[in-house]
């Protein structure tokens, strides 16, 4: 799965930023065309649910997408699947 | 077989309403409309219907716009201070065209004025009451016979054309007791559906969309805000303003020869009374003493939309008059209508005018 | 089983909050624990009344009713009774709830119709530009309040419990799991379940009150949310609560009779 942010419904809120346990939002620096400036993904990959929902066939953690109060937030699925490489930091 | 009964008008409303299928009553009491309110208490719950008791009219007419909108044949019935609570939803019911049917039983005001006494000061609060520009449907019955149809007929009018309807009545003919008629049953009329594919406020010719209920699938979004066909708010387009509030004013105004209900009494007269309600009673009451040709009657049953072409068939009038129980509000309507003078003849504190005040303003005028 | 996204009016997003606003935040709670019941979009119908909260129907895909100002209760005891097929949820608003439509709500609670209320307090009036609302904390600037607001504010939880509804919680939009279970338990409880949620509204409350940022109204509600057993533990022990804490969590769960549960 892919962690994927809607540049056409984010306000730049960045309350993802705020919450996310394993810091992967990060505030943007650039505005885009509708002078928004959306947070940007650091190593989306380690997002527990990227890695394990198919797994479990459940949402884990979740809790950027359910605090953005712009339903910008979504998993995508990959096609085809790409192997990460996961560093967990301690 | 229809039954004969001895009845009040009230409960005659009530009856109406349950033979034109209400299943949804929305109740706060006021005198003089306690009697409607109490009946279908009575007889809702065993005709498969809700009867709720409100927090005040605002809630009961909120409550009635719901049930509406549930696709239920829904009304609540009021007075004058009742009806001023309910101006601002009435207007909701506009916007939004919803079918529901308002049983006015008029008394004297202004505010709390007289409880247990008749007026018709309200009639041109069901027209205008409410902010913005709309058009409603008001039908004004003088007998407990006609309480009954009316009801029944305000029914139907409503689910037409997707407008509240008002019967505009009084507290003489809604605590007067009289025989009356009772059928096996009532023509309806069915909303209009809403087609498959069509959008929800989407209107043809005729300016009525068709009606989805909830529950159906359809997905209705209903705003009192200015919206789109798609029920979706657009508040800052000019044009769909425009468009929106000129469809509901015409659906209503541009139907009023099909909706027209009225008696005319010698209409080659020229002096001719124009009544609505319980007036109607003492110019016939004059009209049968005097045997005279020369006097004409108009009697209005639907007042809004207002009947102007109704006012031609006297081609002969050189005055109208027209006895109110108020300072005159529907006789400026129909003065903007003619040439001829129109006299108003007011009468306020609850009693009807006598067959002798009205015979000394008429020889007054010929 | 349909998914929280399934849910919304893609073709009206995004919606007119403004950045950082915390309605958002509670449609997807909402529509999280709604879709976890398993229930229809064609059987389920949302009532809002006038304000930021209220136009949240407007973005949901289902029949919808956003009414007048106060009284998306009595609109909503209308549709209940009248289809109790239906599942009826009313979204409203702190202005819209206690102010106008306080009557309303207080009856609606005592009649404990089965329907769920999720309140969205911004403590606020949002959407004409910040004037104070019956929930406006005492001493908080807003632009009816210049010196401080001098009224004690009411408290909408306490409220309901006092007037009857059969399930009471509160929680914030900072809280999403606990606030997407307490939607959840109000939805499978019969009668009327009110879910007051705190929200941040930066624009006209925040920028008001030295909480500029989100990130600075979100930590005021983390750190001010103060857990209903916690809360009950010191007081037994004689504890003072710290000024200006609020409670969170669930204040009651009961089964008074309740109208017009689905037959």
């Amino acid at each position: 799965m892919k962690l994927v942010i809607d540049e056409s419904r984010c306000k730049g809120c960045n309350l993802c930023v705020l919450v996310c346990p394993y810091t992967i939002f990060q505030e943007g620096t650039k505005p885009n065309r509708r002078g928004i400036v959306v947070p940007v993904l650091d190593r989306p990959e380690r997002c527990t649910n990227c890695r394990l929902q198919a797994l479990y066939g459940r949402t884990l953690c979740g809790v950027c997408q359910m605090i953005c109060p712009d339903q910008a937030i979504h998993w995508k699925e990959e096609e085809p699947y790409e192997a990460h490489r996961v560093e967990v930091e301690y | 077989m229809s039954r004969i009964e001895f009845m009040q008008g009230n409960t005659a409303s009530a009856e109406g309403a349950l033979a034109a299928g209400c299943r949804f009553f929305g109740c706060y009491p006021i005198t003089p409309s306690t009697e409607i309110a109490e009946h279908m208490a009575r007889k809702l719950p065993k005709a498969g219907g809700t009867f709720i008791p409100m927090e005040d009219e605002i809630g009961s007419i909120a409550s009635v716009i719901g049930a509406a909108w549930t696709g239920a044949r829904a009304m609540t019935a009021t007075s004058g201070p009742g009806f001023s609570l309910m101006m601002e939803n009435l207007g909701y019911a506009v916007m939004t065209e919803t079918p529901l049917v308002v049983v006015n039983i008029q008394r004297g005001g202004p505010s709390t004025g007289q409880p247990t006494r008749a007026a018709q000061g309200d009639m041109m609060q069901c027209r205008f009451g409410s902010h913005g520009d709309m058009a409603t449907i008001a039908i004004t019955p003088n007998s407990v016979q006609e309480m009954f149809d009316l009801t029944a007929k305000a029914f139907n009018l409503a689910d037409r054309y997707r407008v509240p309807t008002f019967v505009m009545s009084d507290e003489i003919i809604g605590h007067m007791r009289e025989r009356i008629v009772i059928p096996d049953s009532v023509e309806t009329v069915s909303r209009p559906p809403l087609a498959e594919g069509e959008l929800p406020f989407a209107a043809g010719d005729d300016g009525i969309p068709g009606f989805a209920p909830f529950g159906t699938g359809r997905h209705v979004h209903v705003t009192g805000l200015t919206h789109d066909e798609r029920g979706y708010p657009d508040t800052t387009d000019a044009e769909a303003h425009d468009a929106l509030v000129r469809r509901l004013y015409r659906k209503v105004e541009s139907a009023r020869r099909e909706m027209a209900d009225y008696e005319v009494t010698n209409p080659d007269a020229e002096s001719v009374f124009v009544t609505y309600g319980p007036p109607s009673r003492t110019v016939q009451q004059l009209l049968h003493d005097r045997q005279d040709e020369g006097v004409g009657h108009l009697r209005l049953r639907v007042v809004w939309p207002f009947p102007e072409f109704a006012l031609q068939e006297f081609a002969d009038a050189k005055v109208f008059l027209m006895p109110e129980l108020n300072m005159g509000q529907m006789a400026r309507e129909v003065e903007r209508h003619v040439d001829q003078p129109v006299i108003p003849i007011p009468k306020l504190g609850g009693e009807l005018h006598t067959p002798a005040e009205l015979a000394s303003v008429l020889e007054a005028h010929r | 089983m349909t998914s929280a996204r399934d849910w919304l009016r893609t073709d009206r997003l995004p919606h007119i909050y403004c950045t950082g606003c915390g309605n958002g935040t509670v449609i997807n709670c909402t529509l999280a624990a709604i879709s976890g019941m398993g229930w229809e979009r064609d059987e389920t119908v949302f009532v809002s009344g006038i304000g930021c909260s209220s136009r949240a129907p407007g973005y949901i895909q289902t029949d919808s009713l956003h009414t007048t100002h106060g009284r998306a209760l009595a609109f909503a005891t209308g549709v209940k009774l009248a289809k109790p097929d239906l599942n009826v949820v009313v979204f409203t608003g702190d202005g819209d709830l206690a102010a106008i439509g306080g009557n309303h709500f207080i009856h609606a609670c005592r009649r404990n119709v089965d329907m769920t209320v999720v309140c969205m307090n911004n403590q606020i009036y949002g959407m004409t530009g910040g004037q104070g609302s019956p929930t406006t904390p005492m001493g908080a600037q807003s632009t009816t309040t210049p010196y401080g607001s001098a009224e004690a504010a009411f408290d909408l939880a306490e409220l309901a419990v006092a007037a009857g509804a059969n399930y009471v919680a509160r929680w914030t939009a900072y809280h999403v799991k606990e606030l997407t279970k307490a939607i959840a338990t109000g939805l499978q409880t019969p009668g009327l379940s009110f879910i007051e949620v705190m929200t941040q509204c930066p624009t006209n409350y925040g920028r008001r009150n030295k909480q500029r940022r989100v990130s600075d109204m979100i930590e005021h509600m983390r750190t001010h949310a103060l857990l209903i057993e916690k809360k009950r533990r010191l007081e037994s022990e004689g504890t003072p609560i710290p000024e200006g804490m609020f409670t969170v969590g669930e204040l009651v769960r009961r089964a008074r009779p309740a109208m017009g549960v689905r037959r």
